[in-house]
């Protein structure tokens, strides 16, 4: 499969009218280079299926399902489809309006697996039920929960409380055994609680003997309610909430949020700004492959590199300090540039950086890579074929390593990632191995780009000067009245983003980091609806591990890198 | 051994320093680590900041191994039962320490799913802000916390001499 | 139309070299006693910084504990203007306005109560932005830890500026 690169960040597709007449309602072309579709639900899936299956729009990846509650409209939400095409490279976002008293559309399961739990979550948020799902149920909330959070008549601090007697396992888990066999088969409960699954993952298997016959996960453990947060708060405040989305990488989703808002306001961050970003993103996406990595080694009794991995990671943090004054959660990106310009010593810093970082690199590679044992353990496990990945609507190192190139740097660049010279790691077997490989290989390429960047570090402002957007400078606030007059209404009013609506997607470090942002010309959101690379990476979890060993289970999950604060936001 | 004015004897009191000494030098963290916090706490582990010089290196992810659980990250509705069984399962003294904003208050997270404070449903020893606090300050709050309990000032030490529990609002 | 620059990762099946596993296992204890040894012996870079004793070179920047700053006559540079209030993310800060009876025009006002609860507070600098007579500031003091909550929100005695500005460890500031 090949993947192409334009030079616009996306293409127009043909619409030679490959839709029935009168299925769709209207045509649209975004501002962001979408191309916006209006069906009604009755042909829906007709559209949705021609959409994947006609060679001319071949629309593969699903990045996204999502709800959006327009209270004042007479058709109160809208379900959206976020579809791309990685051969062609155009966008579609396909808009479904629906009435409060039926909100029904069918499921989308059986063209893209990947809907599966971007569906439930939309009926756990908006109580949308879709027609034909297998298993409609709450995802992020929990099983006391009432109401449906971001209807915009939910109160946002509205708790349900939990009780242990609540909680429950999957339905299958205490079924009665089917009487197949002489063996029993066991249920087991990994997570949340578990040293392997970092946090909040939570995975129900059964097993036979040693091998898992089936499995489920559960997560929801870290929803923050980011979404309803935002929607509370004005667009800047949002800032540095998307740190805590990825906190491994907080400055990449801090870039995204700023781009995809910059996107409506119709401005562009200083070029200093742009390459800035573009150095911390990368510097980042190091550090986030490398406590990925670190970790999984962990898991699979590698404690050593988690040490080296570990330094990397400090020496980027004390840029970061010096650069934000944060450590993890940066809030160094502003919607229009950055919080500030850089430390003097910035140049050199970073190119230290670029010094000592291959060292611990090389050092990994020396312990793990030709390491026999790891590569039995981790050679042929947890295979998933390009395909299958992409029908699960994987992007990101673990895409690319089961052989799709696919790389939004790339295939859409932003930010000016189309003048670096750097290649898209590529592995072809798909397994805990290769994975592991492409993020090595990332981390040098990541390299590649920093030191481009550094060469070409332009000098200049780092945020706009358009007073509606940042905040004017502090010496001209202290001394003159119309400045003040700018930072008190920036401050109590917020940006003024046109009503309108957009989809940026970045590559996050684990894959196409989406933002859907609604404006309705207000100075907070009107709703923010994140693509979380991990969700859909997750949710083919379970279906890997069929067949597996409960420590496959483990090497697995390392390699994927999912990331609680993204996943459940 | 208690004396008759309620005062313990010269006896007991060694007796309780000496254990306060010896449990304070060798705590064994569970680190309850969920969200950006924990990415933290690993920082504390490895060698840059090196918990081991404070003789709490020794990091347990099974409850009935450790004496202090270290809350890392947002704690959700959702979490509150898993975190109160793991608590429950700690063997005594067990000692908390809360690090974070959205651990000890709910942070800027005053939402529909965070719990706005661990300290709704386990008794919490120290707190430490800051999001995520430094290492520096989840260290601090560990000598705090060892302070404490030389000085026998935790929850656990007023529980067992029956004065009030000031922080569990609720149970 | 190009295709992207690729480059492929996979290693193929382990060479008879990697299969018999001494030497990478040679090579790897090789990288671990290097270390060692180096930590040991040799240029004392070791990673290890003996905090409390030691402490390493904050940043200029670091968002610590806040501080109100004040005039040259001790009184603060606050004027309850409440920009920062809304512009926290946290909703950590509580202040109330009254009248200051010592400013040469009328209106002119100063906090009466301004309470910053640190356990909410998740130090993203907003207040600091977005604060128009620099009254509020970020020290570098963030080793802080509380045995209660009510300990935790910090009131105008115990943010205020304790002597001139030069002393104070400072953090994050308007322009640097």
């Amino acid at each position: 499969m090949t993947v192409s690169s334009t030079e616009s960040p996306t293409q127009r597709p043909p619409l030679a009218d490959p839709f029935p007449e009168g299925s769709v309602a209207a045509v649209e072309q975004a501002a962001d280079g979408h191309t916006v579709l209006t069906v009604d639900r009755s042909h829906l899936l007709d559209v949705l299926r021609r959409l994947r299956e006609k060679p001319e729009l071949a629309c593969d990846l699903l990045a996204d399902v999502c709800g959006v509650d327009y209270p004042d409209r007479e058709q109160r939400f809208d379900v959206v489809y976020h579809l791309g095409s990685l051969e062609h490279g155009h966008r579609f976002r396909v808009k479904v309006p629906l009435g409060e008293d039926d909100p029904v559309v069918p499921s989308a399961v059986g063209i893209w697996k990947a809907a599966d739990w971007f569906e439930r979550e939309a009926f756990d948020m908006f109580g949308i039920r879709f027609q034909g799902h297998p298993d409609l149920r709450r995802i992020l909330t929990h099983e006391a929960f009432h109401g449906h959070p971001l209807r915009k008549d939910y109160d946002p601090s509205q708790r349900w409380l939990l009780t242990e007697k609540d909680t429950m396992a999957p339905r299958w888990a205490t079924e009665d055994q089917p009487d197949d066999e002489h063996m029993d088969t066991v249920v087991l409960n990994l997570g949340p609680s578990h040293p392997a699954t970092h946090g909040t993952l939570r995975t129900v298997v059964r097993l036979d003997g040693e091998h898992i016959v089936k499995a489920e996960c559960e997560i929801g453990y870290l929803h923050r309610c980011f979404e309803k947060m935002s929607e509370t708060h004005g667009w800047q405040q949002v800032i540095p909430y998307t740190d805590r989305l990825n906190y491994c990488s907080s400055m990449i989703n801090g870039v995204g949020f700023a781009l995809t808002v910059e996107k409506m306001l119709g401005i562009e961050a200083p070029p200093r700004a742009q390459v800035v970003r573009v150095i911390l993103s990368e510097l980042s996406r190091i550090m986030d492959h490398a406590v990925c990595l670190g970790a999984n080694l962990v898991d699979l009794g590698a404690l050593t590199n988690f040490w080296y991995f570990f330094q990397i990671r400090e020496e980027i943090y004390g840029l970061l300090e010096k650069c934000a004054g944060g450590r993890l959660t940066v809030s160094y990106a502003r919607i229009g540039g950055l919080a500030h310009d850089v430390p003097a010593d910035f140049e050199d810093e970073v190119r230290k950086l670029l010094d000592s970082i291959p060292k611990f690199l090389d050092d990994v590679e020396t312990l793990v890579t030709t390491n026999r044992i790891f590569r039995d353990r981790t050679e042929g496990v947890g295979v998933i074929s390009g395909e299958e990945a992409l029908a699960w609507g994987w992007t990101g190192p673990c895409l690319r390593a089961s052989g799709i190139p696919y790389d939004v740097r790339k295939a859409h660049p932003y930010m000016g990632y189309e003048n670096y010279d750097f290649e898209v790691p590529v592995a072809t077997t798909g397994d805990t191995y290769a994975r592991y490989l492409v993020r090595m290989e990332e981390m040098r390429q990541s390299l590649r780009i920093v030191r481009q960047a550094l060469d070409n570090l332009p000098d200049g402002p780092v945020i706009t000067d358009d007073h509606h957007v940042a905040l004017p400078p502090k010496e001209k606030v202290y001394t003159e009245m119309e400045s003040l007059i700018w930072h008190f209404k920036l401050i109590f009013e917020g940006i003024p983003v046109p009503a309108g609506e957009a989809y940026g997607f970045t590559e996050g470090a684990n894959g196409e980091l989406g933002y859907y942002v609604v404006s309705d010309g207000g100075g907070k959101p009107h709703r923010i609806k994140v693509r979380p690379p991990c969700f859909a990476i997750y949710q083919a979890f379970p279906k890997i591990l069929e067949g597996l060993m409960i420590p496959d289970a483990i090497a697995i999950l390392g390699s994927l890198n999912i990331i609680a604060g993204e996943l459940d936001r | 051994m208690r004396q008759p004015d309620g005062s313990s004897s010269f006896l007991t009191t060694r007796v309780d320093a000496m254990l306060g000494w010896v449990r304070k030098n060798s705590l064994w963290p569970l680190p309850f680590g969920t969200a950006c916090c924990a990415i933290e706490f690993m920082s504390v582990v490895s060698s840059h900041y090196d918990l081991s010089r404070f003789g709490a290196e020794v990091v347990r992810f099974s409850p009935r191994q450790a004496d202090l659980m270290i809350v890392a990250g947002t704690i959700t509705d959702k979490m509150a039962p898993v975190v109160k069984r793991i608590y429950e399962q700690m063997a005594e003294p067990r000692y908390v320490i809360s690090m974070g904003a959205c651990a000890c208050t709910g942070g800027f997270y005053r939402a529909y799913h965070v719990v706005q404070g661990v300290d709704e449903f386990i008794p919490v020893d120290v707190y430490v802000p800051g999001c995520p606090p430094t290492p520096e300050a989840l260290m601090h709050g560990i000598l705090k916390l060892q302070d404490m309990i030389q000085n026998g000032e935790t929850q656990h030490d007023r529980l067992k001499h029956g004065k009030p529990d000031t922080t569990a609002t609720a149970g | 139309m190009k295709n992207v620059a690729t480059v492929n990762v996979d290693r193929g099946p382990i060479p008879w070299t990697e299969r018999i596993y001494l030497g990478p296992i040679v090579r790897g204890l090789g990288v671990t006693l290097r270390h060692f040894l180096r930590n040991v012996f040799g240029k004392r870079d070791v990673a290890t910084i003996e905090w409390p004793e030691v402490k390493r070179q904050y940043s200029e920047r670091l968002r610590g504990r806040h501080i109100l700053t004040t005039k040259d006559d001790g009184s603060l540079r606050c004027v309850a203007c409440y920009m920062c209030e809304t512009a926290c993310p946290a909703n950590c800060i509580t202040i109330v306005a009254e009248e200051d009876p010592e400013a040469p025009v009328e209106w002119e006002k100063r906090p009466l109560l301004y309470e910053i609860d640190l356990l909410r507070c998740v130090f993203c600098g907003f207040c600091v932005d977005a604060c128009p007579k620099e009254a509020i500031i970020m020290s570098r003091q963030h080793e802080m830890a509380f045995s209660e909550r009510s300990e935790a929100v910090v009131g105008i005695e115990e943010l205020r500026q304790k002597g001139p500005i030069e002393d104070e460890d400072l953090g994050y500031r308007p322009y640097f």
